[in-house]
């Protein structure tokens, strides 16, 4: 047989000659023996005839003791044998006859050695390349057009179970029972007409197990087209097939949690960003916080580049997509103008984190503002930039919630504060009507003795005494008001101005989110705690930060900001600035604005400031209008208070 | 000619009695002052006044109880409420009550005067507008 795969001498030898072979066998003294029984024959018998023809057995079992250089040693000894035993029987050219059967002798036992010779060449290079068959780690069998198994290496042996022995001649696919998933007949078909097949088979092996094998069928035809044999070679893809099929279901699994998760998942692809940070200068000594700063063209830029690969259903539900309209292609379209967290994440993509959350305001489809929370997962490896994974969740209804509470509780602590005020109102109102009605009623009843005919000037008298004394006694209790006021001061605690801050900010956020307005805090460190009432110094701070944000209210055009400084002002006191970046105060505004009853707003009663104003000189401060703190150029209007910074504390 | 009317006026700040008294009697009624709805209580049964001026919030006893009071005794007297702090929920608790009328504090003369001549005609302001 032909062996269809190597035609080339291979560099691998066999690792021992096959079976028979060895020099110097049995087969080696046979024909040596043979070689001295012709020689006999021929020399010392006289029998006429071509007794060293029979050499030619010599140099034919010689083929089979010896290798190459035996059989070409074998054959010259019988050449020689030959011509030894003509020369001593006969001498030369004695007989044409004799001398004739010699030379055929010689000619019939070299041409026996050459094709022995070529025949043994022939046979090594067949069994090198079965070798290779052997050595690899495929399952390799040959079978007749049939099926009936000619060849079964050892890799087939490992495989299916059975030795070599115990298939040949047997149907392979009956005792493979293979199963053919695309059709028996139309895989036959297939292989004559192209001469080769390859697909997927299921097989049975010894042990009754099933397995999957990627299997590659060659056909071999003799000379005149017939088939001839089949070399089937058989991969074992069973493991390849199962791990295929947990990474499919676990694959599934996933794609079903991103599905129908109630927090919103992303696939952005942030390699351009990623590209643009790795690429801008940091030789300069300036932060790269800056170069954005001083770039916003590039955040723009940035912001267009972040394409959206995948989202999930939750999304959808978030931006207020329809399950049929494509959601948008960039991260741009969620974001609004000065969106502040995508700079931050872009500064911790470049400090190397590989996580980064926050909170922010996304656009939903129809423009409405969506709070989200989200987390950004960053690869750990620079080519993994276009799966950036993006978690988003929906907090309008926490937001909502606290908002509601906050709401609550300042709506509390204004009941609170309008039913102490009500009560003093009563009181005071009590007080001071008695002597006041004593005064209107005498007053009616002096006119009334005096219309009287004649008059009664006694009576009038009278009534007219009581009304002085009705009024003193007004004026009696009303400075008596005041003493009582001032004998009880509001209560004082230590006060951590950064912590009312934040506070104020929390009870004014929904506000800022209203109006779309920017909180810029700036609290210095060595501010210490002040001493003063927390509920008149957050009266303060609040009454300042919503006249700040609704005096942004007509801005456009510009950034609606927000500015609170804290500082020691170098004189003992802490300076608060809460200032805006709106229209400004009239110079003719600024004389009064701190005057009761003064307002610009509609619904305002003009009490506000003049209450803070008192507020913070009971404190021992000043509250005052001026220019920005670092700015005075800019947009807006400041107002400054000062409150005593205290070095060390007291009871 | 018949005797003026008697009207008790009822008031814990002297001030306020003495000048509602002097606003009485120069319309020609008789007055009496007393400092409590007590005292008040007391000489009634005996004595009773026409009409009664009554401040409403007083120590001891506030004027709505004195009101019930003088219902309990079987008294029909009609009682004018004026109080230094009027509400409209104590407006309409008193006029349920049957009080004849309800008057915030100061008050001028003119309107004690209409008050006092509708609850001495027995006409009942209840549905008039204040």
């Amino acid at each position: 047989m032909d062996a269809p795969v190597v035609a080339a001498p291979s560099p691998f030898r066999p690792a021992a000659p096959p079976e028979g072979r060895r020099p110097g066998g049995i087969l080696g003294i046979v024909a040596l023996g043979l070689a001295l029984v012709i020689f006999l024959v021929d020399a010392f018998t006289p029998l006429e005839g071509a007794v060293a023809v029979l050499y030619v057995v010599v140099v034919l079992i010689a083929a089979r003791a010896f290798q190459r250089n035996g059989v070409i040693l074998t054959a010259s000894g019988c050449l020689i044998l030959t011509a030894v035993a003509y020369f001593l029987s006969h001498r030369l050219f004695d007989s044409d006859s004799a001398l004739l059967r010699a030379l055929v002798s010689l000619a019939a036992i070299a041409i026996s050695a050459l094709l022995v010779l070529r025949n043994q060449s022939a046979a090594r290079i067949l069994a090198e390349q079965a070798e290779l068959l052997e050595l690899t780690h495929d399952p390799i069998f040959v079978r007749t057009p049939t099926d009936t198994v000619t060849f079964w290496n050892r890799a087939a042996e490992d495989l299916y179970g059975w030795r070599r022995d115990e298939v040949r001649g047997r149907n392979v696919h009956v005792l493979l029972r293979t199963a053919f998933p695309d059709g028996e007949a139309a895989i036959r078909d297939a292989l004559m007409r192209n001469g080769r097949w390859e697909g997927e088979l299921v097989q049975t092996v010894r042990s009754g197990a099933r397995v999957v094998v990627e299997s590659r069928w060659s056909l071999q035809r003799n000379a005149d087209g017939q088939p001839l044999a089949v070399l089937e070679t058989n991969t074992d893809i069973t493991e390849r097939k199962r791990a295929h099929a947990a990474l499919a279901e676990s694959e599934r699994r996933y794609r079903t949690i991103f599905d129908t998760a109630r927090v919103a998942i992303l696939q952005q692809d942030w390699r351009q960003v990623k590209a643009v940070i790795d690429a801008v200068p940091r030789d300069s000594g300036m932060s790269l916080g800056t170069y954005l700063d001083d770039h916003p063209e590039v955040v723009r830029d940035l912001r267009r580049s972040v394409t959206i690969v995948d989202a999930n259903a939750e999304l959808r539900r978030l931006i207020g997509a329809d399950t049929g309209a494509a959601a948008p292609q960039s991260l741009d379209a969620f974001l609004f103008e000065d969106e502040p967290t995508f700079v931050e994440s872009l500064l911790a993509l470049a400090r190397g984190e590989t996580f980064f959350e926050g909170e922010t305001v996304i656009r939903s489809l129809s423009g409405e503002r969506v709070p989200i929370l989200f987390g950004i997962t960053f690869p750990s490896h620079a080519d993994g930039f276009e799966c950036v994974l993006v978690f988003a969740l929906d907090i309008t209804e926490r937001k909502q919630a606290q908002e509601a509470l906050l709401a609550l509780q300042s709506e509390l602590a204004h009941t609170a504060r309008v039913t102490t005020l009500g009560e003093l109102t009563a009181s005071i109102a009590h007080e001071v009507n008695q002597p006041l009605a004593a005064i209107v009623t005498n007053g009616e009843a002096a006119l009334r003795w005096l219309k009287r005919s004649p008059p009664d000037l006694g009576e009038v008298s009278a009534a007219v005494t009581r009304v002085v004394a009705s009024g003193t006694r007004a004026g009696e209790i009303v400075s008596r008001i005041r003493t009582f006021l001032a004998k009880a001061p509001p209560p004082r605690d230590w006060l951590d101005l950064r912590e009312m801050i934040g506070e104020a900010v929390l009870l004014v956020e929904r506000e800022m989110v209203r109006h779309d307005v920017r909180l810029v805090r700036d609290v210095a460190a060595d501010v210490t705690p002040v001493h003063g009432d927390r509920v008149q110094l957050q009266q303060v701070l609040i009454n300042l930060m919503v006249n700040a944000i609704q005096a942004m209210a007509t801005v456009i055009g510009r950034p609606r900001l927000l500015i609170i400084r804290v500082a020691p002002d170098g004189t003992e006191h802490v300076r608060v600035t809460v200032a805006d970046s709106g229209r400004g105060i009239a110079a003719e505004a600024v004389e009064r604005i701190f005057q009761p009853f003064f307002t610009t707003k509609a619904d305002g009663m003009g009490m506000g400031l003049a209450i803070c104003r008192s507020i913070v000189e009971a404190h021992g401060g000043r509250l005052w209008i001026g220019g920005h703190h670092d700015r005075d150029d800019g947009p807006g209007a400041a107002f400054h208070f000062t409150i005593p910074m205290t070095a060390e504390r007291g009871s | 000619m018949p005797a003026p009317p008697v009207i008790a006026i009822v008031d814990d700040d002297e001030d306020v009695r003495v000048a509602t008294g002097s606003l009485v009697r120069s319309l020609g009624y008789t007055a009496r002052i007393y400092a409590s709805a007590r005292d008040f209580l007391a000489t009634c049964s005996s004595d009773a006044p026409d009409c009664v001026i009554t401040d409403v919030q007083m120590p001891g006893m506030t004027g709505v109880e004195m009101q019930k009071g003088l219902r309990a005794l079987g008294s029909r007297v009609p009682v004018i409420f004026v109080t230094a702090f009027p509400t409209e929920a104590l407006r309409e608790t008193l006029l349920a009550a049957g009080a004849s009328d309800f008057l915030g504090k100061p008050c001028d003369g003119a309107t004690i005067i209409r008050s006092l001549e509708q609850a001495l005609t027995g006409r009942s302001t209840r549905d008039a507008t204040a």
